[in-house]
């Protein structure tokens, strides 16, 4: 089988799969799932900051707030759902702009902490700013939307419904990596003052990467609203935003299927887990740490490496190894 | 052969199958882990120890008691994950959480799915939601607090108040009923503190208490983090009058801060300490089995088995439908039913009133200084 081939049938067998999968599972099984696809997209967001921009963002869950919140008082206001996606996802993008234009002339790890402080400050807003968030109470009851007279109102619908939102975005994040920008990430990853050197503007380029990550993020939010029906502040605390980082590193920053992986290990691995009762978060711990270790490219990273030892290769002439040295 | 092992492997299922049919399922949803595991925890255990003591009596009409556990690691949205799949698994009646966050958002799975859940949750919005499953083991904060605010006023002759809440669900709500209560009471408030969950430090909030010129204080945290005022609030030498809810003075909170709980008054819903002999008894068994002090998170969840096992029993079957019907209005006397431990009624929003209690703490355990009836 060529490498092509493999491209094209692995995301329709793994489509396949996702169709199938929840067919005749409980309503908790299709709500962790549904849950993980939401994290999938968020984390697709980060790794474009992340992963090929080469960017740290510590504020993926706060976009993740503005996205949901703003569907949530559109849709409670009575707006279509998708009223709200779109605005969530504009916002997200505008406010990536914005915050993105100041903060990246200081990048790197200054741009970790400036994107911190945002987290922080959205944290604040969310709750403080009553009259229009609902402050610690939340805001509750959001509706599933329903399509043509088709409602996504119960949980293995709305899965669907989030499958769908989830198979575009993997579409757009594919589209965008490997169009001129996406070669302009790389680039700027790899080596910023070459890709400088080659023309490739970095400022604008690293600053459009940021507020398509953002409103990934936003997108991401607004799934949230209608699947949980409850948002609060706390949901969008620094804490999540490190959850999405690690959702990132841990399946592999920069890697197409990483952050797909990666959300999947941290939203299940609790799960397999749970029979170790309180020494879960230890065992998660350090399973972190020895992978970030050993493969600081993830779990996909981990994948192909082992892949590259065990697979049959053609033996190197042993003096052609050596070269030019004999 | 193979004759032989199809007979027995169906001897078999029929001999287990009746068995694993005649359980009810009953699922403890609490925090296990995280910031609430003080709190999660112990009712855990409250509910455990009952589930032993009725599986042991012969169950609930003749059938076991399955009690299964989830942990929703005080996350909002893990715990609504984890009552989803208890409901998945078959639970009868849910039984949790405590922390009123996590307690807002399954509550609402619980009511698509029409499972009628007892919360240990406090918070005043809880019942103020129009849910017809929820149902609370302990008064809501808005019942309590107007006993302890004409205590602070009548009782202390206090007249300016320092406030000092946490803002969460939990603290927001106890901090507005509290507020309102005060304003039509007339006390004067001379600081508003607000902390964060699972803050640590609390100089700053009890250096700005102290130079407020305050007659009395009130906290309304959660447990470590009330045990970490009480401790800075020695440290600081403040001498002013702290008084609280059920939290402020409860056996986790004395037992963390030691000897820095000493004084600190409160408002006391359910206490092992309080003078009802059914109470001071489950106390004392609970002390032998898990080897620590119960309080009013254990004896929440104690009460809330009984609760299911009672009212299944007045309706005769195992009907989720006609359990919230018949607990909406209900009274049950402590000497016809035992396990409830004091005379409780709940009304048609699922909040419920006891007769309650002022506490001090006295060298490091609770004296009750008042009985105060059922409102």
């Amino acid at each position: 089988m060529t490498t092509k081939m493999v491209r094209i049938l692995f995301p329709l067998a793994a489509l396949a799969l996702l169709v199938l999968i929840p067919l005749g599972q409980g309503n908790y099984i299709i709500y962790v799932m549904t849950s993980w696809l939401m994290f999938s997209i968020a984390a697709m967001g980060l790794n474009l900051t992340l992963g090929y921009a080469g960017q740290i963002s510590l504020a993926q869950a706060s976009f993740m707030g503005i996205g949901a919140y703003i569907t949530a008082l559109l849709t409670l206001a009575g707006y279509h759902w998708v009223v709200g996606w779109v605005a969530a996802m504009g916002a997200c993008f505008g406010i990536g702009l914005l915050l993105g234009y100041p903060a990246l002339r200081v990048q790197h790890h200054f741009l970790a902490f400036v994107t911190l402080a945002f987290n922080t400050l959205v944290f604040l807003v969310l709750r403080n700013e009553e009259w229009l968030t609902g402050g610690n109470h939340g805001l509750v009851g959001m509706p599933r939307p329903s399509f043509f007279g088709i409602s996504t109102g119960k949980n293995l619908e709305f899965y669907y419904f989030v499958l769908i939102l989830f198979v575009i975005s993997a579409a757009v994040f594919y589209w965008i990596v490997n169009s001129p920008w996406g070669r302009a990430f790389k680039a700027l990853r790899e080596n910023p003052v070459r890709a400088e050197s080659l023309g490739v503007d970095t400022r604008r380029i690293t600053l459009l990467a940021f507020a398509i990550g953002s409103a990934f993020g936003g997108g991401a939010g607004a799934i949230m609203s209608p699947l949980v029906q409850f948002i609060e502040p706390g949901s969008f605390a620094l804490v999540h935003s490190l959850k999405i980082l690690l959702m990132v590193v841990v399946g592999g920053a920069g890697l197409f299927y990483g952050p797909m992986l990666g959300a999947a290990v941290v939203i299940l691995l609790p799960e397999f887990l749970r029979f170790t009762e309180g020494y879960y978060l230890m065992i998660y711990a350090a399973l972190v740490i020895v992978l970030m270790v050993y493969s600081p490219t993830g779990l996909i990273g981990l994948g192909t490496k082992l892949w590259q030892q065990i697979r049959p290769q053609s033996e190197v002439r042993k003096d052609m190894s050596k070269g030019a040295q004999l | 052969m193979i004759r032989r092992l199809a007979a027995t492997t169906l001897t078999c299922m029929a001999l287990t199958a009746p068995a694993a049919m005649a359980d009810v399922v009953l699922a403890d949803v609490a925090e296990l882990s995280g910031a609430g595991a003080a709190a999660g925890a112990v009712w855990h255990d409250g509910v455990k120890m009952a589930v032993e003591e009725i599986n042991a009596s012969g169950g609930i009409l003749g059938e076991m008691i399955d009690l299964k556990e989830y942990d929703s690691q005080t996350d909002p949205q893990n715990s609504r994950a984890m009552v989803q799949k208890a409901i998945d698994e078959g639970a009868y009646v849910l039984l949790g959480t405590v922390y009123s966050s996590s307690t807002v958002v399954n509550m609402l799975v619980a009511q698509q799915n029409g499972v009628p859940q007892l919360t240990g949750s406090e918070s005043p919005t809880i019942t103020a939601k129009g849910n017809p499953y929820i149902f609370r083991t302990a008064f809501g904060a808005q019942k309590g607090l107007p006993k302890l605010v004409s205590y602070l006023k009548d009782g202390l002759g206090a007249e300016k108040i320092a406030v000092v809440w946490a803002n969460t669900e939990f603290g927001k709500g106890g901090y507005d009923a509290f507020m309102s209560i005060a304003d039509e009471q007339g006390l004067e408030i001379v600081a508003d503190v607000s902390t964060e969950q699972g803050q640590v430090d609390f100089a700053a909030d009890v250096t700005k208490v102290k130079g407020s010129g305050a007659d009395a204080v009130f906290v309304y945290l959660t447990e470590e983090e009330s045990a970490r005022f009480l401790i800075e609030a020695e440290k600081q030498g403040l001498e002013l009058p702290l008084g609280g809810d059920t939290v402020l003075v409860s056996q986790k909170v004395i037992d963390l801060a030691g000897g820095a709980a000493d004084g600190a008054f409160g408002h006391v819903g359910l206490s092992a300490e309080a003078p009802v002999p059914a109470i001071q008894e489950m106390a004392a068994r609970f002390q032998e089995i898990y080897g620590y002090s119960a309080d009013h998170n254990a004896i929440k969840g104690y009460i809330g088995v009984y609760v299911v096992k009672y009212v299944t029993e007045q309706i005769g079957e195992f009907d989720r439908e006609k359990f919230a019907e018949t607990l909406h209005g209900l009274c049950l006397s402590a000497a016809d039913y035992p396990g409830v431990l004091m005379d409780v009624c709940w009304d048609e929003t699922g909040e419920m009133s006891r007769e309650s209690f002022l506490v001090e703490v006295v060298d490091g355990s609770q004296e009750i200084t008042e009985s105060l009836p059922a409102n």
